[in-house]
């Protein structure tokens, strides 16, 4: 409780300055606007269509970004984890693999795909497989040979197995898995639109800030860090109440 | 007279090449209660893995209730694992209906035996708690419901009580004992403990280490049931000292 309270009076104290330094000039609100006038900008530009079809094109991007790499980069963990010879095969590479900074690829992106969303989706789900991949193979791994044992001494179908066993055990770590991999796959797009885009929430950033203008620059900073805290949280949640045996 | 479990001229080799079992033979009749002991890494595990049907064997035969047994049959042989083998998203209850519920037991049926066993092992009104919030005592006393659910006149049990403190491990035997006395099943058990071994069985076979044969088959004569002052006379310490002894020679 005490702990709650310290670190609530440090989000207002961070919040008051961000209000108080630049209006009273101490630091200069060319550069840094008062947050009350930044966060009247937000209420604005909510109002604005361009700005909404904007959010509505990223939302999109990342949707099917998430829709592709989710499923593709799981089926992949589990087959690496499964099979002991493809695991010996592939796993050293991806980890190897895993290691270089996915935005160096970007403008092979664009090479292939242009500059339209179908560019944001493949680099997005490309960066966002890899983290998914690894999980999943690590989450099979998790799961204890003895639970299996027990699974095949009472007869369990291969079927049962998984539905039984491996499923419920993998749970938490594959909650833990969509939320790590929806954090990925959020910058992917935002990367990917700020780079070379004509449409996004992303290009909208990217291009006040070129322009200079700060308030319209904060305000889309406070909605995109607002939205992806939400939906780490909401995950989160989820996954406290699916791994309460996990102690 | 038909053994509950008959093993013959059995080995067994690890990739083809290393021997991990050698040329093992024995018979258990039905009713009785057989430990084995030996070193570690003796292959006392595997021996039990094949008498469960879930590992197969090189050489040699092992029947039980007069059929081999190729593949798991929870219906003739039912296995108890340590407590840690607990489904920890399931609770007590459904850990225990965990077996009939892989053969499409109506719920009704399922939920009826599985609160009868929780009876048997003495936890009723625990049903609900899940495996972190018991005891390892009563943790095991769930897997050993578990392991009883179905019936099966067979029952193995490797190590079950070996995570278990000396005290626990102590009334776990006991209550073992007495759950045995009111179902009268075949049982093989595994252990480490000499004093477990001579306390629980009618018969006590030693393994020498790898590759591991049977080296002594050590009757166990005290009287039922049994009770802890036993472990203080005499013969309990005479009949501890010849599998002790054994047990020295089988390491080597």
């Amino acid at each position: 409780m005490k702990v709650l309270l310290v670190r609530l009076g440090l989000l207002a104290l961070v919040l008051a300055a961000w209000e108080l330094l630049p209006r009273h000039g101490i630091v200069n609100p060319l550069l840094l606007p008062p947050l009350g006038d930044v966060l009247a900008t937000l209420g604005e530009l909510l109002q604005r269509g361009q700005v909404r079809e904007a959010l509505g094109v990223s939302a999109m991007e990342v949707l099917l970004a998430f829709v592709i790499a989710v499923p593709l980069g799981a089926a992949l963990g589990v087959l690496i984890a499964e099979n002991d010879y493809l695991g010996e095969v592939f796993k050293p590479m991806l980890f190897i693999v895993f290691a270089i900074p996915k935005s160096i690829f970007l403008p092979l992106f664009i090479l292939a795909f242009g500059t339209g969303i179908q560019q944001k989706i493949a680099y997005a789900a490309f960066t966002t497989t890899f983290v998914v991949l690894m999980s999943a193979a690590a989450a099979v791994e998790s799961v204890k040979q003895d639970y299996l044992l027990v699974a095949r001494s009472y007869g369990a179908t291969r079927l049962q197995i998984l539905s039984r066993v491996y499923v419920p055990s993998m749970l938490p770590i594959l909650l833990e898995t969509l939320r790590i991999s929806m954090i990925f796959n959020f910058t992917g797009v935002l990367i990917a639109e700020m780079y070379a885009s004509r449409t996004g929430i992303g290009h909208l950033i990217a291009s006040w800030g070129e322009n200079f203008q700060m308030k319209q620059l904060f305000a889309g900073v406070i909605l995109l860090a607002v939205a992806a805290i939400l939906f780490n949280e909401a995950l989160r949640w989820m996954e406290a109440r699916v791994s309460a045996w996990r102690t | 007279m038909t053994f509950a479990i008959d093993v013959e001229g059995l080995s067994h080799n690890y990739g083809g090449t290393v021997p991990a079992l050698e040329d093992i033979s024995f018979s258990v009749a039905a009713g009785r209660f057989t430990v084995i002991v030996g070193p570690s890494g003796c292959g006392k595990t595997s021996l039990l893995m094949m008498l469960a049907g879930l590992r197969a064997q090189s050489q040699g035969r092992i029947h039980c209730l007069g059929k081999p047994i190729p593949e798991p049959d929870p219906q003739r042989v039912g296995v108890i694992f340590q407590e840690a083998s607990l489904y920890p998203w399931l609770t007590a209850l459904e850990n225990i209906e965990f077996p009939l519920s892989l053969r499409g037991t109506p719920k009704e049926d399922m939920r009826r035996r599985a609160e009868a066993m929780l009876h048997l092992v003495g936890l009723t009104g625990f049903g609900a708690r899940y495996p972190h919030e018991l005891s390892g005592g009563m943790k095991q006393r769930v897997a050993i419901a578990r392991g009883l659910v179905q019936d099966p006149p067979v029952l193995l049990m490797d190590e079950p009580f070996a995570a278990l403190d000396e005290q626990t491990r102590m009334t776990m035997g006991h209550e073992l004992l007495r759950i045995w006395s009111t179902t009268s099943k075949t049982v093989v058990f595994i252990t480490h403990s000499l004093t477990e071994a001579v306390y629980l069985a009618d018969e006590v076979l030693v393994m020498s280490a790898r590759p591991g044969c049977i080296i002594d088959r050590i009757p166990i004569d005290l009287p039922r049931p049994r009770n802890y002052e036993m472990m203080a006379t005499d013969v309990f310490g005479r009949l501890r000292d010849r599998i002790w002894r054994q047990i020295r020679k089988a390491d080597g």
